[in-house]
């Protein structure tokens, strides 16, 4: 065990070396990201300002929500970037050279690269908007409510993880599944910020069952908050995220695990 | 039994058949057709410990297929291969700390990072203790004359130094066994020289086993002393470099340069080549006629002014295999 | 000047968008999502108001479907320049018998035609048939909006190419592309309608060019403009054109010399 901990030691001195080779570009990444996903928050920000408030959601109860999504995100990516990148790392070869190591495969995916520029502008913004939000939403902190959030917030990074798994073995079938990536991933995702009952019951139905980020963000924020717009789904839903994280998550893994014996007796 | 063992295995790859045009697009997506390839028929190979093996044949004649079934990372469709003792594509984890494979197309160096970031990288990966390690590093390097790039970025080395490098990463962790496919491409007659002697060493003190895919024909010469061919998925040869040249090289050449405009009648069984207005070349078996009497049919019939017998080199012998030019295949 | 090889850039351009088919399809689903949520917020913002501030929930929805498709028309490629300078190629292309600036152009117009059919279109198809859009003020004024769109993408073409003259230094410019572009996308309108912007940020837009890209010609669309006016917000346009394509050019000269100097 000791050696794994030694093995992810060297493979972060290696992803920070690397990085130290262009710092200023990494500094000046990690402030773009920031700031590209910082865009809807801005743009909600001003529009709150004129209105006060989106569907009995006032400025700061929209930024807790936000902070939950960017916050998952950015730990995600800190363990899931090889996998974001899973497709190129098939046709290119690597995935082969992975296979000829001792190691476990999906731990060398995740511990050979990782998107710190991402993780820290993604991470950066969910802290940041954690910290401006979460001692104004009336939400006491207790123990009870932190212990939740910490387990929201890994259902959270589960979940989101388990698309990427899904969407990395997919990869073996298909030679290119960004477009795929972006339809099912990507452009839910752009609905995820705001409260999800303000959109179609379609939308609401994909969010919920299809590409669940509403128990990214949507369910546990009103767990804590308690909307009134929570009317219209069941109680039970504020409780599932851990549920669906675990679940889908291992879905994903024996998947993940099917396609990999595939890759070996189809090659690619 | 030997240490690498190979019985019968065979491979089949489907092959998608891409349909055109948006309708085609979409039938792709969800009704794919597959046409069947054979990429490797019934092969058979026994390779004993320390053996330097050859291991040629045309683009697309299945070495790659092959080399990849024996290091773990596809499954033969059927048949069966014991690597010293392990079944490659089934103890993937405790196996591959045992080989060592060089891709020559495809670097495993951290491209951003001075070449010794990777070696220690590869280190901890196949756990190498310190001693085997400093002692390995400080060995090849001098053997393959590293010592003036080990401290620079791998993006600036040129592309031979970058393969030495690729070598070494490849042999790091002391492997028993060693696949090099195409180790020597694109890389310049002095580099390739170094390598060569390099493998050979290798091969000669510590009997490490080597099976060697290459396009080209002095790499083998110069290290291998088996020779296997493959061809359309199957092994057409499996033996000596000698032995190839017995075996299918028993035509001979002779060029003659008459004196004057040649017209020369057939003889039989004797194939015959216009080099230029008064030079013939003749292509004969030996055993279809002797050379002597060849030559004096020639003498006692024409002028000549010059004479020359060649055999025919290895390349062309193995464009002949490949080309199905020659019998007993 | 020869206009013929330049048409044939816009050409090949043009065509050559047409191989991306699933990728294109997707970026025409995106457009309509994006719209779909701010007309989805906005549609939740406005609740049973029929109008907020003198300006209808239609009007709303006419904004972004208006600002969101031309957004979609309106993608100068942002590393024209920075790919070629950061593979090299930027050395032979210079020694071509046109004109790089007009071939930049030319291709970039070739792009945005291509849009304008397959991605403005589809996308104000679907908002038509789906949520509704108001209809131009007047045949004239839909005119005049198209001219000022024009001056739009014109002003949109020159931020971009002034910032694509920072690579002959920079060389890797990925992060200030990225952070123009928050620029564009909040300050232009459209994702927020200016309208709903506080008095003291309009007073700032006022000294920027983002508020001419989109929001001027959907203001004309909307018959909110006298003529005085139009003509007043074309002329600033104008002006932004020619004063930021004047910073630009002129990081184009010292961008050259500098290549000479150090050849590449």
């Amino acid at each position: 065990m000791s050696d794994v901990f030694k093995l992810m030691g060297v493979y972060a001195k290696t992803t920070a070396k690397s990085w130290f080779q262009y710092r200023v570009d990494a500094v000046l990444k990690s402030l773009a990201v920031f700031l590209r996903e910082a865009t809807g928050i801005i743009v909600i920000w001003f529009t709150l300002l004129k209105f006060d408030q989106l569907n009995g959601w006032d400025i700061y109860e929209m930024l807790f929500l936000f902070s939950l999504l960017f916050l998952t995100y950015g730990i995600m990516i800190i363990f899931f970037t090889g996998l974001r990148d899973f497709g190129r790392t098939v046709r290119d070869g690597s995935f082969d050279r992975f296979l000829l190591r001792p190691r476990g495969l999906l731990f060398q995916i995740i511990f050979v690269n990782s998107d710190w520029f991402a993780a820290i502008g993604h991470g950066g913004l969910g802290i940041t908007l954690f910290l401006i939000s979460a001692g104004k939403v009336g939400i006491q902190w207790n123990l009870a409510h932190a212990v939740y959030y910490l387990f929201a917030v890994a259902g959270g990074v589960l979940i989101q993880g388990a698309v990427f798994l899904v969407l990395a073995a997919l990869n073996i079938y298909l030679l290119e599944t960004n477009s795929l990536k972006e339809l099912l991933y990507w452009n839910m995702r752009k609905f995820a910020g705001y409260p999800i009952s303000i959109f179609h019951k379609a939308i609401q139905f994909i969010m919920i069952y299809v590409m669940p980020f509403a128990f990214v963000n949507y369910f546990p924020a009103q767990y804590l908050l308690r909307k009134s717009d929570m009317a219209q789904y069941p109680e039970i839903f504020l409780y599932l995220t851990p549920a669906v994280g675990i679940g889908m998550y291992l879905l994903a893994y024996l998947f993940w695990r099917f396609s990999i014996r595939y890759y070996k007796s189809s090659g690619n | 039994m030997s240490l690498i063992e190979v019985k019968d295995i065979s491979k089949t790859f489907k092959v998608s058949k891409r349909r055109g045009g948006v309708p085609g697009m979409l039938a792709n997506l969800f009704v794919p057709k597959f046409e069947r390839k054979e990429a490797v028929k019934n092969i058979s190979l026994s390779i004993e410990k320390g053996e330097m093996v050859g291991f040629i044949g045309p683009n697309g004649a299945g070495k790659s297929t092959t080399i990849k079934m024996l290091s773990g990372i596809l499954y033969p469709d059927s048949g069966e291969i014991i690597v010293d003792g392990f079944i490659p594509y089934k103890q993937r984890k405790n196996y591959v700390g045992r080989i060592g494979v060089v891709f020559g197309q495809k670097s495993q160096l951290q491209w951003d990072l001075p070449v010794i970031d990777s070696f220690e990288l590869l280190k901890a990966i196949y756990r190498v203790p310190d001693a085997v390690y400093q002692k390995n590093l400080s060995r090849f390097t001098e053997m393959l004359d590293m010592g003036s790039f080990i401290r620079q970025p791998v993006r600036q080395l040129s592309l031979g130094q970058r393969m030495r490098a690729d070598i070494v990463a490849a042999l790091i962790h002391s492997p028993e066994i060693v696949f090099f496919d195409e180790p020597t491409i694109g890389i310049d007659v002095v580099g390739k020289e170094t390598i060569r002697s390099f493998i050979r060493e290798l091969n000669e003190q510590d009997k490490v086993t080597m099976l060697f895919t290459t396009h080209d024909m002095q790499d083998i010469e110069k290290t291998c002393k088996r020779l296997v061919i493959i061809d359309g998925g199957t092994k057409v040869y499996d033996g000596t470099l000698g032995g190839i040249r017995e075996q299918y090289g028993t035509s001979r050449q002779l060029d003659v340069e008459f004196a004057g405009r040649a017209e020369i009648a057939p003889i039989d069984k004797v194939e015959m080549e216009t080099i230029d207005e008064n030079k013939k070349r003749f292509i004969f078996e030996n055993r279809d006629i002797q050379i002597n009497e060849l030559m004096n049919q020639i003498l006692s019939r024409y002028q000549v002014r010059d004479i020359n017998i060649s055999e025919p080199d290895i390349e062309s012998i193995i464009r002949k295999i490949y080309n199905r030019e020659v019998d007993g295949i | 000047m020869r206009i013929a090889p330049y048409f044939a850039y816009a050409r090949k351009c043009f065509l050559g968008r047409s191989a991306y088919r699933f990728d294109h399809l997707m970026s025409i689903l995106s457009t309509c999502m994006q719209f779909f949520i701010f007309w989805g917020i906005y549609r939740a913002l406005y609740g049973a108001n029929s109008e907020i501030d003198g300006i209808t929930f239609s009007m709303v929805t006419t904004n972004f479907i208006l600002s969101m498709g031309l957004g979609a028309v309106f993608c100068p490629d942002d590393y024209f320049l920075p790919n070629k300078i950061w593979d090299g190629s930027i050395a032979t292309e210079l020694l071509r018998p046109i004109s790089f600036k007009g071939r930049m152009i030319a291709e970039n117009l070739g792009n945005a035609a291509f849009d304008l059919l397959f991605r403005f279109l589809p996308v104000l198809v679907i908002a038509l048939l789906t949520v509704g859009v108001s209809a131009p003020a007047s045949p004239v004024m839909l005119l005049l909006f198209l001219f000022s769109a024009f001056l739009g993408y014109g002003v949109l073409w020159t931020i971009s190419f002034a910032v694509q003259m920072t690579s002959f230094w920079l060389i890797n410019i990925w992060s200030l592309l990225t952070i123009k572009n928050v620029f564009v996308n909040v300050l232009s309108g459209s994702m927020i309608p200016l309208w709903f912007m506080p008095e003291w940020m309009n007073g700032i837009l006022n000294f920027t060019p983002f508020s001419s890209i989109y929001f001027t010609p959907v203001q004309i669309y909307l018959g909110q403009l006298s003529y005085g006016e139009i003509a007043f917000k074309c002329g600033v346009q104008v002006l932004w054109i020619a004063g930021i394509y004047l910073i630009g050019n002129f990081l184009w000269k010292k961008g050259q010399q500098k290549l000479v100097v150090q050849g590449g």
